[in-house]
């Protein structure tokens, strides 16, 4: 699955790490997600959105 | 509780339990460690020592199972070890049932009765249980 998670945390200044503590999930998995080799829960996706602070998980998880 | 589960994580690649994350964790298996040590050499108190033994592996294990029932996992760790724990469980039972099988056949070959190793046996059905209980638990939950 394709993410535009490095966008929106560039976006907001956020690094791996720190995405990673406000969603209770590892830094290894935020790399993961990254590069598409992760499909989340819908829980864990929907804590990125919001996260991220969009409000669609379409804007952040594109699935094709 | 003596130990937190935030000072340790999971360990991957060199077997089962968990290993210290930060500097706490370290001080934590230290100080654990050290009574055992300083007991041994320290000489035979006979019943003293033992008793002091006994309380403090009781502590020690309770302690161990706690950090690692409450080791924090993200949702791609907890899929990720259940897997590898499962692989880990196949080999096991594989191994397990070939060693059954050879003790069987030796056992008829040489003998000609049919002997195994009741351990075996017991871990087997212990094993079987555990999944059994689980499924029930699982299919309850959720």
């Amino acid at each position: 699955m394709e993410t535009n998670i490095a966008y929106y945390r560039d976006k907001l200044g956020l690094t791996q790490e720190k995405l990673a503590d406000m969603i209770g999930a590892t830094r290894q998995t935020i790399i993961s997600l990254e590069q598409g080799r992760y499909n989340p829960s819908l829980l864990l996706a929907h804590k990125i959105t919001k996260a991220l602070q969009r409000k669609n998980i379409e804007d952040v998880f594109i699935i094709k | 509780m003596l130990g937190k589960p935030s000072w340790f994580m999971r360990r991957k690649y060199t077997g089962w339990g968990f290993t210290p994350k930060t500097w706490q964790g370290w001080v934590y298996i230290i100080i654990m460690i050290l009574p055992f040590i300083i007991i041994t050499e320290i000489g035979n108190f006979g019943k003293i020592q033992l008793t002091f033994m006994i309380i403090w592996a009781i502590i020690f294990a309770a302690d161990f199972i706690h950090i690692l029932l409450n080791l924090k996992m993200d949702e791609r760790e907890r899929i990720h070890e259940a897997i590898a724990e499962r692989n880990a469980l196949w080999i096991i039972i594989l191994v397990l049932g070939l060693g059954l099988a050879y003790q069987a056949a030796s056992g008829i070959a040489s003998q000609n009765n049919f002997t195994v190793d009741p351990v075996i046996l017991i871990a087997l059905v212990a094993g079987l249980l555990a999944k059994i209980i689980s499924n029930i638990y699982l299919d309850r939950k959720n």
